[in-house]
């Protein structure tokens, strides 16, 4: 038996997980900021000498491949690019969520995090590679956040899994969000508003996290970005990095024509680049302790 | 029980008793399942997509990433292990290949692989004798050297044999 759950509930669960830190909400609004530069990023991350530490600690990892070892900051940060520094630092803070071992959806530890970083990956070849107008970085960090809800609702979901497989096979529900709202009133989107106030998220990651199964219902300004994480989740999934019983049980909005050009050689590309990127920043954040 | 793990677009074969060939999470992927009666060896190649001509040096660099490329790796390391090169005498069984839903045309690439990889297995005038292909759902598969049983399993669902 499930328990409906509402915003009260979920915002106690909020108030059980760790808050970003100051230095990862700074860096989340500035790189969602078009006109930043990454002297700003610099002169966050050295505010935060744990953050300065695994920065360097992932460009000497040995999935690299450095000859010689980075010992500036500077030049870790302009190496590694934004949205690895963001990466890390959201990953380091928010670790017990990200390698929470999603029971709920039959998930196993640490699939979570290999989604959303394959995810986040895929929404950033997606962008390069459609001739998009959105930022490559900023599309990566929506990505690695999209899924976050799943973490703070699975327990919820307990026991579930096969009874919602066997229903979306007999088409009684339509597809696994739809399954949670039935089950326990509340899907893994919508936990977004209360933990978009905690952890004080800039409003296109917010909108992403709320609507990447639904695209055409985000707002107009952040449209495009929401169907590329979209189509970076569905990418994600293909790649057989799911986040459990879940996986591939979405439905895939056909509209993303309309904002973005990929072609079936784009798209092969993109899955090409996906697996290649993931298994070698997969390999650095193990290396470097971030996802353990 | 000895283990060969193979990732995606790798291949690989074995004829040691007691072993399983094994690939993790087949979402679009597919996984080429070839057995030899003959020399009593298993093979594997784990497919992502369907032709080499979109990246000729990936080709090169992992030909078991594409149908047309990875078949042929596949014949070629189990040709190390006695089989025929050609593949005559094996048994052939498919899995894998999976969709998200609602999925258009361009995205339907677990289709397509499964398309792509039958026309070259008909080339060498093979085909399979068993397949558990396409659904909405992804696929873990391990294949036993002893049997050359399949056994797939999914988040959610209880195993099941091929």
């Amino acid at each position: 038996m499930t328990t409906k759950i509402d915003q009260d509930e979920i915002r106690k669960v909020i108030e059980s997980v760790p808050m970003l830190s100051a230095s990862a909400t700074q860096l989340l609004q500035t790189t969602t900021d078009p006109d930043h530069d990454l002297i700003e990023i610099v002169r966050i991350v050295k505010t935060d000498a744990t953050l300065t530490a695994r920065v360097l600690k992932v460009v000497n990892s040995a999935a690299f491949g450095l000859i010689n070892e980075i010992t500036s900051l500077d030049r870790a940060i302009s190496y590694l690019g934004e949205r690895l520094i963001v990466g890390i630092a959201i990953g380091d803070c928010a670790s017990q969520l990200f390698n929470k071992e999603l029971k709920g959806y039959e998930g196993e530890h640490g699939d979570l995090w290999r989604h959303d970083l394959r995810t986040a990956i895929a929404s950033r070849e997606v962008v390069t590679q459609s001739n998009s107008t959105i930022s490559p970085d900023l599309a990566f960090t929506a990505g690695l956040l999209h899924d976050i809800g799943k973490a703070l609702i699975s327990d919820y979901l307990h026991g579930t899994a096969s009874a919602v497989l066997e229903k979306i096979e007999n088409e009684e529900i339509s597809d696994y969000l739809s399954a949670e709202e039935e089950l326990i009133g509340f899907d893994h989107t919508r936990a977004v508003h209360e933990l978009a106030l905690v952890w004080k998220l800039p409003e296109a990651i917010t909108e992403v996290i709320r609507f990447h199964h639904a695209p055409s219902e985000a707002r107009d300004e952040f449209k495009e970005l929401v169907y590329a994480v979209h189509l970076g989740d569905n990418i994600a999934m293909m790649g057989g990095c799911g986040t459990g019983a879940d996986s591939m049980r979405y439905k895939l909005d056909n509209n993303y024509c309309q904002f973005m050009d990929l072609q079936p050689a784009a798209l092969a590309n993109v899955m090409l680049a996906v697996n290649d990127d993931f298994n070698k920043l997969e390999r650095s954040f193990a290396e470097a302790g971030e996802s353990n | 029980m000895g283990q060969i793990i193979l990732g995606v677009g790798d291949y690989g074969a074995s004829n040691r008793p007691g072993e399983e060939v094994k690939t993790f999470a087949l979402g679009s992927c597919v996984s080429v399942v070839l057995l030899d009666p003959k020399t009593r060896t298993v093979g594997m190649v784990h497919v992502a997509l369907p032709e080499s001509t979109i990246n000729k040096a990936k080709s090169v660099e992992k030909p078991g990433y594409f149908a047309d490329t990875g078949i042929p790796a596949l014949l070629s390391e189990m040709a190390k292990f006695g089989c025929n090169p050609k593949g005559k005498g094996m048994v052939v069984k498919l899995c894998g290949g999976a969709n998200v839903m609602d999925t258009n045309d361009t995205f339907q690439i677990g289709k397509r692989n499964a398309l792509s990889i039958k026309k070259v297995l008909w080339k060498y005038g093979m085909g399979a004798v068993a397949e558990d292909l396409g659904g909405n759902f992804s696929r873990t598969v391990s294949v036993s050297v002893d049997t050359g049983e399949i056994t797939l399993s999914s988040p959610g669902r209880p195993n099941w044999k091929l």
